[in-house]
Parts: C-alpha cells; sequence; structure tokens
C-alpha cells in the first residue's frame, strides 16, 4: 500500500491542536543500547544541526569567559587577567540596572496583554474573511511595515502624533488648542511603544498563525456547522484549538524574551521621553557596556540575561504542564 | 517573530555621525578648482596655535608651503579662504614615489561604495602613487565595530588603518597602539620630515594631536579651530523684517520667542549653543589651582539653565522635544525652525543642498556672543579629528615609502594632486563649465569617493567658490570668530583615561535631556555630581592633576 | 475553498446575492458583524497604507520637494524616478543583488532542510538524548556570543571574505525549529504509526508524509529565514572586506549615507550640478527597494495558507 492511500484510508480528521500529544516513545523498559539503535535515523537528522550550533553558536560562547576577567581585545581573552565575579557585582550593584530591570519587565507584561493577542486575533479576522481575493490582499499588505526601520516608524509616528504632526496641527488649525504631545509623554510612553509595536510586527506575526489555520481540514467547521454551532462556537471550538499549541509555545518563548524589549526602539526615543521610563536592560548594557568598550561588564550583564530567561522559560513549561499542555518540552 | 532588523543598527550610530559632522566641520577641502598659479610662495601663515610643548621632540618640523596665496588669509588660526579659480596647477611631487606594488587600506566611507576595479579615479590617483591603494571600505556609521573587531587579531590588520577619533577603541593608547602600528618618530619627528614637504606643511597641533604613550604614531586629518555656530535663516528673517541683533542670552531667547507662531517655531534644541554661549569647557577648567570638571562648572549649570528656559517658552519645535535630531536640518531648511546650531561645515552643505531649489537661501550664523554680554570665549576644537596608522614593521623602506605616498595625499589646494584626489580626472569625471566651475559627469557620480582623505590631509582651506557670496561671509565670520578661540585645558594632547571611568559621565548626556525639558531640575544635577564624584570622578581628577603637574 | 456548495441547502441558499465561496453549510453573518469586520480590517489596511503611500511617494519627490515639507511627503508635488535610477546605475549594484541572490537561496536552502530534519528529529519524545538535544537548541536563543569571539572564529576558519561566513554562523535558528518542530508534532500519530507498521523508516516518513502535511510551516519557516539573509548586512560588513563581494542591503546602505557629505567628496558639486536626488528620497527608494524582493516572494508562501490544500496535496 502506497504511502498516500494510507493517508487516505484514514483521514486526519483530528485537528494538529486537538491531536493526541505524539505518544512518547517508550524509553524506561529499553536499554539504552536499543534505544541508541532504534532512533539513529532521528539522532542523523539532527546531526547537521548541533554540528552547525557547536561551531558557530557554541565555541564562541565560550568567549563569555570575559565575563569573570578584566578583557582587553587585545590581549584576548586567553591572557587576559581574572577578576572573579568583580564584573556582576558591577552590574548588580548599580541601582540604575534595578531602574532597567523594573522598566523592562513592566514594559514586557504590558505587551503580552495588549500586543501579543492581537496577532491572534487578526489572524482569527483574516481567516474568517471569505472571498479568497479579499483575504489574499489585505494579508500582502499587513505584513509590509516589518520591514520598515524603527527609525522610520518613530518618524511616521511623530508625524502624526507629535507636537506639530497632523492630529496636533489640524486641531491648532481649527482653534482647538495644542492638543496632546503623545511623543514627549513619559506617562503615555507604554502605549505609544506598544502602538508603535503592533503597527510594525503584528501584521507579520500573524503569519505562523495562519500556517496554523491552514492545517484544520475544512471538514471539521463543516462537522461542527452541521452540529449547529454558530461562527463564534466554530472559532472557539474549532479554530483556536488548532492555534493552541503555537500559541502556548510562542508565549513561552515571548517570556524567556521577557528581559528583551525592542532595544533599536527605545534608543531613538529615550531622548523624547527620558531614561527614567526608557531606559531597558538593553539600552542599559549598551551605554555601561559597549559604548565605553567595557566588554567584559556586557558579558556578565549578558549572562544574568541568558541565566534568567532559561529560568522564565523552565517556569513558564512548568505552568503549561500544571495547565495540560505539552509547552516545548516534557520529562518522558 | 523573525527577530531580524531591516536597517538595523541605524539607530544606535546616528549619533556618531551627527558628531562627526560637528567635528569635521568644514574639514579638508572641497572642490579642489583648478586654478591661478600666483607662485609657490612660502608665506607662513599665522601659526594655528602656541603648538608642542610636551610633545616637542616628537612632532615633525613645521615648514608650512604655500602654492597660490589666499584671498581671505588666515587670521588667529582661522581656515583661510580662496575665492578664485586657479587654472594653472603645480606638481608638488615630480616623480610618483611607489615601487609599484600594492598596499591595503581600512577606512570608513560616509556614501556610495565605489566600483573598486576598472575604477578611473582610483586608478588616476594611484598613478600619481606609483603604488596602488587597495581600498577596504566600510560603511562609516558602524565603523567602530569593524575597527574594534580587526583590531582584536593583529593578523588581518591592513598595512593602512584609519582610526576616526570617535572610533579609538577602549585601551586603544594603552594596549593596542603599541603593538599593532608603527611608531613613525624615527622617520618625521624635527627635520626628519623635511623629505615629505606636504607632511611638514601640517600644523604642529594636528601632529601633537597624533603622539601616544609620547611617540608619533598618526597621520592626521587635520580639523577647524572653531568648530561650531548657531545659525539663523537670514532669507527667512529678512522677509519677515527682522535684523536680528543678538548681544546675549535673553537677546536669543526673546528673538526664538518672536519668532515662533503657527506651524513655524523658533528653535531647534539649541544645547550645543547653550554650551558655546556660556563658554562650557569641553571638559576641564582650571579654578586658581584646582581641576574643575565640566559638570561641575557655573557655566555648565548656566547653560543647562539657559537651554531649560528656551524649552519652557516654548519656542522650541515639538520634534525637536522629541529629540528627532536627525531631522533637524530638514526642519531648519525647510524653515520649520528658524535656529539651529550646527558644525560650521553643515553651512555650504546647506548652500549645495537649497540653493537649486531655493536662490534666495541664506542661512547665517550669529557672530560670537557671550551669555551675559561680555566677551566670547570659544574652544578651540581637536586639531585632528581623523588619524591613520601605519601597521607595524620591521621593513624601513616600506614604511618609508609609505610616508612618502602620504606626502602626496597631502598636497594642499593648488597642486594637482589635490586637484585629483578632489575631482578626479578631467574630462573623465568633470568637464569645465562656462564660469570655469567644474562639472561633474554621471560617472563622477559612481566613481569618485574620495576614500583617500581618509589616510592623510592637508590642512583645511575654504575654497566653495560656487557658491555666491559663500567664501567671503564664510572666511570674514571664521576669521572674526577665531580671535575668541581659546585652548581648552590639556589641548591638543593625547591622554588615556584609565577604563574604570570610561562611562561615569553617561548619566549627564540623559540629564542634559532630562533638564532642558524640563522632567529634571538642577536638584537632580547636584545629586548627579555627587554620584559622579563618589563613582571615580574625584578619583580621574587626581589624575588628571598629576599630569597637570608633571606639566609645569 | 469548499467543493460542497451545491450539496446541502441551507437558509443561505436562498438568498439570491450570497458569495460564491461561502461555503454552503456557513450561515451568513450578521450586518453588525460583517460591518464591524469590514470596518475593522479597513482600519488595518489603512494604518499601514498611508505611511506607504508616503514613503513611496517620498522616494519618488525631489530632494527640493523634501526639503520643502521638511519630512516625508504626504502630497504629491514634483515628482521624479531619480531617486530609483540613481541606484540602480550605480556601479555595483546588479552585482551586489547577484550575490544577495545567492547567498540568500543557498542560506535558506542550508537552513530550511538542516532545521526541517533538526526538528523531525527532536518531534518524538522519549527518543534517545531527546532531552539533552532539545536543550542544546534552548541554550543558543537565551545565550549569545560576543562579536570578537565569533569573528575570531570566523577568521580562524579562513572565511573571511567568503560567503560561507554568511551562511553559516547563523544558519540555525532554535526558534524556527522549535516552530517545526511544534508543527510536526502536531501531526496525527495514528498515520506516523501506521506508516511504520507498513515498515516506512523515519526519512520516508519525513519525506512522504511529515513534508507534505507541513508545508505551511515549511513556507513560512523558509521565509523567516530568507528575509533574515536577505536583509543582513552587519556580518558582511564584518567578514568581507572585499567590496566586490558585498550583499546588497550593504550596498544600499551606503547610498543611505549619501545624504552625509564630507568635504573632499565629489558629491557636493553632484547635487549642484546634476540635481542628484541625496537624503530622504533615497532613503525612502532604498526602503522600498529592500521590500520588493519580498513581495515577489510573499505570494509564493501565502498559497499554502488556502485552507485544506495540504491534504489535496497528498491525494495527488
Amino acid at each position: 500500500m502506497s504511502l498516500s492511500e494510507l493517508v487516505r484510508r484514514r483521514p486526519p480528521v483530528v485537528t494538529p491542536g486537538e491531536a493526541a500529544p505524539p505518544a512518547p516513545l517508550p524509553t524506561r523498559k529499553i536499554g539504552w543500547r536499543v534505544r541508541l539503535k532504534r532512533d539513529r535515523s532521528l539522532l542523523l537528522m539532527v546531526t547537521p544541526a548541533i554540528l552547525l550550533l557547536g561551531v558557530f553558536a557554541y565555541v564562541p560562547m565560550l568567549g563569555n569567559v570575559i565575563a569573570w576577567q578584566n578583557y582587553s581585545p587585545y590581549t584576548g581573552f586567553l591572557h587576559s587577567q581574572f577578576v572573579g565575579w568583580a564584573n556582576f557585582e558591577r552590574v548588580f550593584s548599580n541601582p540604575l540596572f534595578v531602574d532597567a530591570v523594573v522598566n523592562t519587565l513592566i514594559i514586557t507584561a504590558f505587551q503580552l496583554v495588549f500586543f501579543f493577542p492581537i496577532p491572534i486575533f487578526l489572524a482569527l479576522l483574516l481567516n474568517s474573511v471569505i472571498t479568497p481575493r479579499t483575504r489574499t490582499t489585505i494579508q500582502s499588505i499587513v505584513y509590509l511595515p516589518h520591514f520598515f526601520s524603527w527609525v522610520l516608524v518613530v518618524t511616521v509616528f511623530q508625524q502624526i502624533f507629535g507636537g506639530a504632526g497632523l492630529i496636533n496641527q489640524t486641531l491648532r488649525d481649527h482653534g482647538l488648542g495644542s492638543g496632546f504631545d503623545m511623543m514627549t509623554n513619559p506617562d503615555t510612553f507604554l502605549v505609544l511603544i506598544t502602538m508603535q509595536s503592533v503597527w510594525k510586527d503584528a501584521g507579520w506575526g500573524i503569519i505562523i498563525f495562519l500556517a496554523a489555520l491552514s492545517t484544520v481540514p475544512p471538514e471539521q467547521y463543516e462537522a461542527a456547522a452541521v452540529d449547529g454551532a454558530g461562527r463564534w462556537r466554530r472559532m472557539w471550538h474549532v479554530s483556536l484549538p488548532a492555534l493552541r499549541p503555537v500559541i502556548i509555545l510562542l508565549l513561552i518563548l515571548r517570556l524567556g524574551d521577557a528581559l528583551t524589549v525592542g532595544f533599536e526602539q527605545l534608543i531613538l526615543q529615550r531622548g523624547a521621553v527620558g531614561a527614567d521610563v526608557a531606559e531597558v536592560i538593553d539600552t542599559y548594557v549598551y551605554y555601561q557596556g559597549v559604548v565605553y568598550g567595557d566588554w567584559s561588564f556586557a558579558a556578565a550583564a549578558g549572562l544574568v540575561k541568558g541565566v534568567v530567561s532559561l529560568a522564565l522559560v523552565l517556569g513558564a513549561n512548568k505552568l503549561a504542564h500544571v495547565f495540560g499542555e505539552s509547552g516545548v518540552y516534557k520529562r518522558a | 517573530m523573525n527577530a531580524t532588523p531591516t536597517f538595523g543598527r541605524l539607530g544606535d550610530h546616528a549619533v556618531d555621525r551627527r558628531r562627526f559632522l560637528g567635528l569635521i566641520a568644514t574639514g579638508a577641502a572641497v572642490v579642489g578648482i583648478p586654478g591661478l598659479l600666483t607662485a609657490c610662495s612660502t608665506t607662513p601663515p599665522p601659526a594655528a596655535s602656541n603648538s608642542a610643548a610636551a610633545a616637542g621632540d616628537v612632532i615633525p618640523k613645521y615648514i608650512p608651503v604655500t602654492y597660490i596665496d589666499p584671498d581671505y588669509p588666515s587670521v588667529n588660526g582661522s581656515v583661510p579662504g580662496y575665492e578664485a579659480i586657479p587654472d594653472e596647477l603645480v606638481q608638488s611631487v615630480k616623480d610618483a614615489p611607489g615601487t609599484g606594488v600594492v598596499y591595503t587600506a581600512m577606512t570608513p566611507l560616509w556614501g556610495t561604495i565605489p566600483p573598486t576595479k576598472g575604477n578611473k579615479y582610483y586608478e588616476a590617483v594611484n598613478d600619481l602613487l606609483g603604488s596602488e591603494i587597495q581600498f577596504q571600505i566600510t560603511d562609516g556609521n558602524v565603523y567602530g565595530d569593524k575597527l574594534a573587531t580587526v583590531l582584536a587579531s593583529a593578523k588581518d590588520v591592513p598595512d593602512w588603518v584609519c582610526v576616526p577619533t570617535w572610533n579609538l577603541p577602549p585601551r586603544f593608547g594603552s594596549e593596542i597602539v603599541e603593538n599593532v602600528f608603527q611608531d613613525l618618530t624615527p622617520y618625521l619627528a624635527g627635520d626628519k620630515v623635511t623629505p615629505y614637504p606636504n607632511l611638514a606643511n601640517i600644523s604642529s597641533d594636528a601632529w601633537k594631536f597624533c603622539v601616544f604613550n609620547g611617540k608619533l604614531f598618526g597621520l592626521p586629518f587635520p580639523g577647524e579651530v572653531i568648530t561650531d555656530a548657531i545659525f539663523y535663516r537670514r532669507d527667512v528673517l529678512d522677509g519677515l523684517g527682522i535684523t536680528p541683533d543678538i548681544k546675549n542670552g535673553q537677546d536669543l531667547l526673546d528673538l526664538a520667542l518672536e519668532l515662533t507662531g503657527g506651524s513655524v517655531w523658533g528653535a531647534e534644541d539649541l544645547w550645543n549653543s547653550a554650551a558655546i554661549i556660556h563658554a562650557v569647557p569641553p571638559k576641564w577648567k582650571l579654578d586658581g589651582d584646582k581641576l574643575v570638571h565640566r559638570v561641575e562648572t557655573d557655566e555648565y549649570r548656566a547653560a543647562l539653565e539657559w537651554n531649560a528656559a528656551l524649552f519652557a517658552s516654548g519656542a522650541v519645535h515639538p520634534d525637536a522635544v522629541a529629540d528627532q535630531s536627525g531631522e533637524a536640518k530638514a526642519r531648519f531648511q525647510s524653515g520649520k525652525s528658524l535656529i539651529a546650531n550646527d558644525g560650521v561645515g553643515g553651512w555650504h552643505e546647506a548652500m549645495r543642498d537649497n540653493l537649486a531649489s531655493n536662490p534666495a537661501y541664506w542661512q547665517q550664523p550669529f557672530d560670537p556672543f557671550h551669555a551675559d554680554g561680555g566677551t566670547p570665549v570659544l574652544w578651540k576644537g581637536n586639531p585632528a579629528n581623523i588619524f591613520s596608522f601605519l601597521k607595524k614593521t620591521d621593513d624601513e623602506a616600506k614604511i618609508k615609502e609609505l610616508l612618502a605616498i602620504a606626502n602626496v595625499l597631502a598636497a594642499p589646494y593648488g597642486t594637482t594632486e589635490y586637484d585629483t584626489i578632489n575631482n578626479g580626472v578631467e574630462g573623465v569625471h568633470y568637464t569645465r563649465g562656462d564660469d570655469g566651475l567644474p562639472v561633474p559627469t554621471e560617472l563622477a557620480a559612481t566613481e569618485l569617493q574620495p576614500t583617500y582623505i581618509f589616510l592623510v590631509d592637508p590642512p583645511i582651506s575654504e575654497t566653495h567658490v560656487q557658491y555666491p557670496g559663500y567664501v567671503k561671509a564664510a572666511s570674514e565670520w571664521k576669521a572674526n570668530a577665531a580671535q575668541y578661540a581659546t585652548d581648552p585645558l590639556f589641548y591638543a594632547q593625547q591622554i588615556v583615561e584609565p577604563q574604570q571611568y570610561a562611562s561615569i559621565g553617561q548619566p549627564f548626556v540623559d540629564l542634559e535631556k532630562d533638564i532642558s525639558r524640563g522632567r529634571k531640575d538642577m536638584r537632580d544635577l547636584d545629586a548627579a555630581v555627587e554620584t559622579w564624584k563618589a563613582s571615580g570622578g574625584d578619583e580621574l581628577r587626581a589624575f588628571y592633576q598629576d599630569i597637570l603637574d608633571q606639566q609645569s | 475553498m469548499s467543493t460542497q456548495t451545491t450539496v446541502r441547502p441551507t437558509p443561505a441558499a436562498r438568498r439570491p446575492r450570497r458569495s460564491k465561496h461561502r461555503p454552503a453549510w456557513e450561515g451568513r453573518p450578521s450586518i453588525g458583524g460583517q460591518a464591524l469586520k469590514t470596518i475593522v480590517l479597513t482600519c488595518v489596511v489603512l494604518a499601514v497604507l498611508f505611511p506607504l503611500y508616503t514613503v513611496i511617494l517620498t522616494s519618488l519627490s525631489t530632494q527640493a520637494e523634501t526639503i520643502r515639507v521638511g519630512g516625508l511627503v504626504t502630497v504629491p508635488g514634483e515628482l521624479t524616478i531619480n531617486a530609483y535610477t540613481q541606484i540602480l546605475n550605480g556601479g555595483i549594484v546588479t552585482r551586489a543583488a547577484l550575490v544577495s541572490t545567492f547567498v540568500t537561496i543557498v542560506g535558506t536552502v542550508v537552513s530550511t532542510t538542516v532545521s526541517v530534519m533538526g526538528a523531525y528529529g527532536l518531534s518524538r519524545p522519549g527518543s534517545f538524548a531527546h532531552r539533552p538535544i532539545l536543550f542544546v537548541f534552548l541554550i543558543t536563543m537565551f545565550f549569545g556570543a560576543g562579536l570578537i569571539p565569533t569573528y575570531l572564529l570566523v577568521s580562524s576558519l579562513g572565511l573571511i571574505n567568503s560567503y560561507w561566513a554568511l551562511i553559516l554562523p547563523g544558519a540555525v535558528s532554535a526558534f524556527n525549529v522549535l516552530i517545526l518542530r511544534n508543527f510536526f508534532m502536531g501531526i496525527d500519530i495514528g498515520i506516523l504509526d501506521a506508516a511504520r507498521i507498513d515498515g516506512a523508516g523515519d526519512w520516508r516518513i519525513l519525506g512522504r508524509i511529515v513534508l507534505p502535511m507541513s508545508r505551511a510551516v515549511i513556507a513560512v519557516v523558509a521565509l523567516f529565514y530568507g528575509v533574515g539573509y536577505w536583509n543582513a548586512f552587519f556580518n558582511a560588513i564584518l567578514y568581507i572586506n572585499d567590496n566586490a563581494k558585498w550583499p546588497l542591503q550593504l550596498v544600499l546602505r551606503s547610498y543611505v549615507l549619501q545624504g552625509v557629505t564630507l568635504p573632499g567628496s565629489g558629491v557636493g558639486q553632484v547635487d549642484v550640478a546634476t540635481g542628484a536626488v541625496t537624503g530622504l528620497p533615497i532613503k525612502m527608494a532604498v526602503m522600498v527597494l529592500a521590500i520588493v524582493p519580498i513581495l515577489i516572494v510573499y505570494p509564493f508562501v501565502q498559497r499554502h495558507f488556502t485552507k485544506g490544500v495540504i491534504f489535496g496535496a497528498i491525494k495527488g
């Protein structure tokens, strides 16, 4: 029997989302030699990726040893003097660093609520547009801002929302006062940068969700409709479950990135609202470490960030298990 | 999802670019227009300043050479101006000094990358040199990153490396320069420079700035004496019937406010101007016999208060309040804001960009004034803004050949070499227009990117004759301003600060913006100064005090 | 795109003006819902199109026009295609475009192949060393390497000035591998088991079942990689010294810098004499040119988003 016949014989009526997660291969009962032999093709498949990562990610990662050194590029990390945990102490002892961490977490939390769901919502909305031409047209427009540089995004926002921008100028022309300068107001900065992120990247973000939705066989919608489910219930019971695994994955990975928020976007607008609200970990490290060539400091801060991120991912993964999701990985 | 930025790092490095333009001012020399040969006179222009005290023994002897007499001679070290177009050129180096080999050179470039193969411009200059310079060109905005990585492994360092002052890698002076680059003292110090007359024509201050650890390492790209100015749109103000007569800081605040209304604002962010009119020292100042850092001075405080008053008055363009400084020139040139600070080199660039579409365009710098109405103090800019270094080698002949090549590249205005480097080849890269001005060909746009200027440069001259009235106005303004030029403390000295103090000044960069925009006040400044002292400022003071004691 | 429009009569079928694309089982939406949807989508599209319009318009304006308005142009004034001709006439743009195309195609093929294999190899929990291998990927997402160590590595491998230096260091993105793996793990285990019972090995299962069923996500990941390779410029700054080997983005960036004119450069004269465009129009033209290849490629990716297409593919 050919594979295609096989597929036809067993139509996949279960969506990826609702599919039982692949049953773990039995581990305990089988010795590792047997498993090695059994899984050798799987291991062979992973090998190229592991090799590339080994050479191009892990070998240079050894350079992070400078976090424990008083590093100078010319001396090199083989000969620079070791200074113990001094660089880490410098990272933590600076009150400005703590402020930067707080700002970073506030921005992450805000964007998790007001940015993260928007691509999902947009994908579902687009999916519900039935005319293929309209759907594909809109799809191929909304992702374009992703390719604009941040410099341009900020300029565009300034020209629309700035004190001399379209809105305020119109208000002034009609004698309605000078309005509200959103671009320089520290209090609304969170809203501003989230709007910018949504505008730039939400359209690009829907692509993964569209790919996930495309795995839902139309028969499922039909079956649900026949069972009397309205469009909301179909969305809830068919579309969303199809998206769930990828949503969970992205959510966990986003949490892992909790300490990373738009570096370039913030550095461009730092002067407008002040470092008190716009200083985040990456900009702080940039100024303290990179601008002044304090590579050791930058490496130490990077390692701290890495450890925290990894911990967040592991934590989020655990949390996912609690809610019955498989998350990124699951103990077999 | 995909984290790849499109034009990723533009933002981070915009600062460098702006700073660069500010520093360069009119820079080397622009339209090298073939010209009127008067003579190969050697009238010494007034020395740029009292030179070479500490570094006296290692720098080359200053032997000025002039191929054409300037129409506006240098006054107190100001840039000489040439109103006429020389129509006969002197070849300052008779025979090409090179031995026909290929040398590699790494330079930044702020412009389109020219083709390296079959480029007639490169061929013409290389003919003058006798050897070929093969360029490794890097996008100027990220040149610092490239430099820091390349210098990390000496084996990839090319024969000749350009190092802008603002891209000096950390610990350059203490660790890199002596290990990677050639000490030029034995080749150029004192009279030894005489085989290279065009190098001897470069001011002592510029050379002095190339001395690291008591040895001459660099070749300079000389800078302007006065680097910055406060410009206003004279054409617009004329239209409004306003003839500004600014005698002090209050006058400028009043003018900015008067000009504000409708969709026009009086000023951009004038922080640099505030520092100029309050004579804020660039780094240190001697108060009696005590060293006072810039951020501790009354001048700094007064400048901040003045700039905060400007912002508070509402005269600053909202986009400037939002710190969108990248578009500041666009706003100023479009007349949306009418007063702005800029490097003096921004003047002729603005003429270039605007005259074609707006023949009446004129921006004029205010004559220097002090905020309190007294005598202005204008701190001199760096005597050189860019250096180049030769890779360390035992091959004496190679160093001598490279220096002889540098001697060709440093040929001043009025020479064939200067003309070729700046304009390319007549009939290929430009043709002569009716008025004698060179008209560039289409090929010039592609091929003519004078990366040679990043290796070594002659002293600056003002030669923008193509903008009517410009050379006169600029030369006169510069001559007037130069009388107030004052050496800052530690002028023209390469001082390698201990690495641990590198970043303690950073909070003030933020504070200057915060206080100007009314987000913070003088109490925050006091606190920041205390923090600065505690986190190394006082140690830094002691470090400089030591240097001062050694020099007296 | 259901094929059953005519099979099942529904209330909606009674209406004469129903969309031919709406499946029969799908009821007609409420007027309010439809209106709301239209309004939201229109706003979204306008929010994207208006800035896009100003960017394109600015790229087609003269520099004088941008100076007159003092920023991005919103009302068409003096128009010219000079910015584009200036860029496209540049000596090395064509060559750079070829370099970029080559690097992007080779890089995308290498990255996608390696990632798909890696993701499938990781898609069976309980396989040998499954979790440690997963962590090898995961860790690279959070611990980076500095510029200098990476440069020293590339230099010691002799890859300076080699196109491989633009491909290999970033060839595997753990993020993309995890996305692929997530989709692979969603495939109904029944199909895979049945295939295995029929004697198919993992290579055959990957090639004949998993790949055809995962076309959409593979297209997306290939797009991510492709965009990454196409837009990358910083690695070329570090690793490519020979300007003739520069990729397009680096050459285009140099046009953005063109507005910054230095003393001694010939550009100043060019502006006066020929009215060549610099500044804002060039910057915007570069932005537009950078998007064009994506515009060309995107429809090929989008094809795979169409509902139901994957099953058709397998049946065929």
